[in-house]
């Protein structure tokens, strides 16, 4: 188990004649998602456009998204994990109880003719929502949906996407990444990257009250965090870098005012598969751009003593973990 | 300015052979006659190399930060670098991050690389992370052969306008050549198929075979006039009997130049995996026949590693192989990628047949002016593990106490046993330098001649060679001395080669529709813009 089979945008909307949703609520959350990029395409392939796919939605409960389903599949809450598990065995033809299936919700019939359409797809794409990995098993559902879709190309051609939101989460991931190693939940107090979510995440660093300082940059923890991390926030210097004023602003020690990005600052912006856009400003605007301030900040930085001592430690070193 | 004084040189671009000679640098960072001032390294008792040029790597991009956020596990057993007031942090390993690439290739006196494999879709992407690789010089190939715009021009009989489309693409990618990958195969992956067979057709197509792709994309390169030949990735990688299918694509370029990536992926013999044998004879034959076309090793090092390819389909079937982790990503209209976790193992008889392969092309093809050194990192091996093969291509001793690690079974599968060619200095910077840049058209690389880019390295004579080559005692870059008594001393920005290949004005109106069917971002966003690209240099395409 691990990985991720996936593709392109591009390709769903070319190819895609199979499309399941799960946990997710496209038609609410990412209005623009099915007219730009899945069934409402027509391409070379599928020159009839929403006659030539097949939709699925499983969620626990009947969302706007149904409406737009050929079949709708509701899972009883908290079952994903065993739904796909099963699903995984049906594909493979294992045997799996009545008991086992029955506890899903959703019947026999019902999960056998779902394994035969996905079977005769040509392209099937399974796009997952935070309602599969924000919910209990968390990492470990898309981890079984990935798997699910990885095994699905011992019979035919099929991929898997998460659904992601907020501005360029995924910039930020891919720019990690490449500097770092790892996607979020870093630590550099060693003087080189290390990796442990739970551990380093911001909100454990919070909770822990581990930090003497925060510096955010277009995200509002002071919304979203539990209130022991918002408190420490509260108790250590906070700097914002914000087009609005925001919770975290409120109780921020500095809150500066930035241009926001891609109406009046240029930049990159990366896309839920990880496709880069440039960001071309429509706006002038009398802030200066978070990159502007963060360079002088930099730079003010770099007049201060070097915080780590040359002491002639080795330059590099063998990590143990 | 710098002068290095009473090294040994070993220039093969200017027929120097271990001369006593002393360089001088100007203040541009070339060599020039002579200058007056400046630091004098005695270089006396040591050896001179031009600084390496990697030919066919993979460290930036989509496809290699997939590898990255894939394999957590090794980044927390790797080399780790600290952050000093002038270098920043980062982390070595199988796939590692941009920083730490260009520390770790600077360290073992590589100045100049290639990432060679760019989808046009995420280009910009592929720049922002050579933006962060400090120290070397970076050039990019553009991934066209499974392009379907393109394709359908071929198809179609259109050459002309493939030729137009092909030059629009890579002026759109700031890239510096072609790169195609199991032409046809990655396309056909896009139905879950592959294109094994040379003159077959492709899956979706009427007529067009990967044959045809191969001859008319390496003429598309000769009459664009691009400084590197059309970098090719045979059809039927890694399989058991694909000698065939490498001798077939390799008569189809019979009349054009070419460069074959990782050719010890493409010489097999036998049926199936047990019966699986060498095939680098009768390939080694070939390349020295054949003296126009060159190609790398893509050796192999026991080992982990990370395997990253544009060729899906193969993936997959390394994937259902090993049962590791597999990450595949399609992009749309252009190619695809995989990427599986693998460890080389001497016990296992497919990797020690690999294994010796690798070394073997690298001894049979005579002239080091056409194999060079490359692991197809991070593929074969990683790049930070070169200094191993210099090793066992310079002692049949090393290499004869590797054999021994081989299973019993292995016999009569391989030729390596029988051969007791070493390499000389010469020839390892010819193999490692003066051969890749003369290939990639870069004639300032790879030459410690007057007017060429003072990109050089400086061992310490040691018996140990491996350790020599591993752990160079000066590093210059540019002029710039960047390591010094095994310290990383300055990480300036390199630059990064692109070439602009004349097409139609009408080629944009062309494109645009076509663009539209199958693409999801606008036509406007997609070229990566000139101005993004961080000390950017045009070089020339002479057409014929």
């Amino acid at each position: 188990m691990g990985g991720k089979v996936t593709c392109t945008l591009g390709e769903v909307k070319q190819r895609a004649d199979f499309i399941v949703y799960w946990g997710g609520n496209p038609a609410e959350c990412h209005p623009r998602h099915f007219t730009k990029y899945t069934i409402m395409q027509k391409s070379k392939f599928l020159p009839r456009g929403r006659k030539d796919r097949t939709m699925v939605l499983v969620d626990i409960r009947e969302t706007k998204s149904a409406k737009a389903a050929d079949i709708f599949l509701q899972v009883r809450p908290g079952k994903d994990f065993e739904l796909i598990t099963i699903l995984r065995a049906l594909v493979k033809g294992r045997r799996v109880t009545d008991e086992a299936i029955a506890e899903t919700g959703i019947p026999r019939d019902t999960l056998e003719d779902l394994i035969r359409r996905m079977k005769a797809a040509k392209f099937g794409c399974m796009f997952f929502g935070m309602g599969l990995s924000m919910t209990r098993g968390k990492h470990m559902n898309s981890a079984a949906l990935l798997t699910l879709a990885a095994e699905m190309n011992a019979f035919t051609k099929f991929v898997a996407m998460p659904m992601r939101g907020h501005g360029n989460v995924t910039g930020a991931d891919v720019i990690m990444r490449w500097q770092t190693g790892f996607p979020f939940g870093i630590s550099f107090s060693r003087g080189y990257p290390r990796y442990n979510p739970g551990e380093f995440s911001t909100v454990d660093i919070l909770v822990r009250g581990d930090c003497d300082a925060a510096f955010i940059i277009g995200a509002d923890p002071g919304g979203t965090m539990p209130q022991p991390a918002i408190d420490h926030l509260k108790r250590i210097p906070t700097i914002v870098l914000d087009p609005h004023i925001t919770h975290t602003s409120r109780l921020a020690r500095v809150h500066i005012t930035t241009a926001p990005q891609g109406i009046a600052a240029p930049g990159t912006a990366y896309r839920m598969d990880e496709i880069p856009l440039p960001l071309k400003p429509a706006l002038k605007s009398p802030y200066p751009t978070d990159e502007e301030v963060v360079r002088r900040i930099n730079e003010a930085i770099a007049e201060l003593p070097f915080w780590i001592p040359d002491d002639g430690r080795p330059q590099m070193i063998m990590t143990t973990g | 300015m710098l002068r290095i004084t009473g090294g040994k040189i070993y220039d093969p671009a200017n027929g120097i052979n271990g001369k006593i000679k002393d360089l001088h640098i100007d203040d541009t960072g070339k060599f020039v006659e002579v200058v007056a001032g400046g630091r004098t390294i005695d270089a006396s008792g040591m050896i001179v190399f031009p600084g390496g040029v990697d030919v066919h790597t993979h460290i930036a991009g989509g496809a290699i930060n997939f590898a990255r956020a894939m394999t957590p596990e090794d980044h927390r057993r790797t080399q780790a670098f600290i952050r000093t007031k002038s270098r920043r942090s980062g982390l070595g390993g199988m796939a590692p991050t941009t920083f730490a690439t260009g520390y770790l290739y600077a360290g073992m006196g590589w100045t100049t690389v290639n990432e060679a494999a760019v989808p046009v879709l995420s280009a910009r992407h592929t720049h922002e992370e050579l933006a962060d690789i400090p120290i070397v010089d970076k050039s990019t190939l553009t991934l066209m052969a499974n392009n379907e715009i393109m394709l359908d021009q071929l198809e179609k009989g259109e050459y002309e306008r493939a030729k137009q489309v092909v030059a629009w693409y890579l002026w759109a990618s700031k890239s510096y050549g072609l790169k195609a990958v199991n032409p046809g195969g990655v396309t056909a992956w896009k139905w879950g198929k592959d294109a094994k067979q040379l003159t077959s057709p492709i899956a979706g197509y009427n007529s067009l075979t990967p044959g045809s792709i191969v001859t008319q994309l390496a003429r598309i390169c000769d009459e664009l006039g691009l400084p590197h030949p059309m970098h090719l990735h045979c059809n039927n990688l890694g399989a058991p009997g694909n000698i065939s299918t490498t001798l077939d694509t390799l008569k189809h370029l019979e009349g054009h130049r070419a460069h074959i990536a990782h050719s010890q992926y493409h010489a097999y013999g036998g049926d199936g995996w047990d019966t699986m044998c060498s095939e680098t004879v009768q390939l080694a034959e070939y390349f020295n026949t054949h003296p126009t076309i060159t190609t790398d090793a893509g050796a192999v090092i026991f080992g982990d590693t990370v395997t990253i390819t544009a060729d899906g389909p193969w993936q997959h079937l390394l994937y259902e192989l090993t049962g590791r982790k597999w990450g595949n990503l399609d992009v749309e209209n252009e190619t695809g990628c995989g990427i599986v976790p693998y460890t080389y193992r001497p016990s296992n008889l497919v990797n020690a047949v690999q294994w010796a392969a690798g070394l073997e092309l690298l001894l049979l093809i005579r002239s080091p002016w056409q194999v060079f050194l490359s692991t197809d990192h991070p593929n074969g091996g990683c790049f930070w593990r070169y200094p191993e093969i210099i090793e066992m291509l310079m002692s049949a001793d090393v290499r004869n106490e590797s054999l021994k690690k081989l299973p019993d079974r292995i016999k009569g599968k391989i030729t390596l046993p029988e051969i007791n060619r070493e390499y000389t200095l010469y020839e390892i910077a010819t193999s490692m330098s003066a051969g890749p840049a003369r290939a990639l058209g870069l004639t300032q690389k790879g030459n410690l001649g007057i007017g060429a880019d003072a990109d050089l390295v400086i061992y310490e004579e040691d018996k140990n060679v491996a350790r020599m080559f591993g752990h160079p005692r000066y590093v210059i870059k540019a002029g710039e001395i960047v390591i010094e008594e095994g310290d990383i001393r300055e990480a300036p920005q390199g630059r990064e080669f692109l070439v602009k290949p004349a097409y139609d004005a009408e080629t944009d109106e062309f494109i645009r529709p076509l663009f539209e069917d199958c693409y999801t971002m606008s036509f406007e966003n997609y070229p990566v813009e000139f101005e993004r690209i961080e000390h950017a240099e045009i070089h020339e395409c002479r057409q014929p």
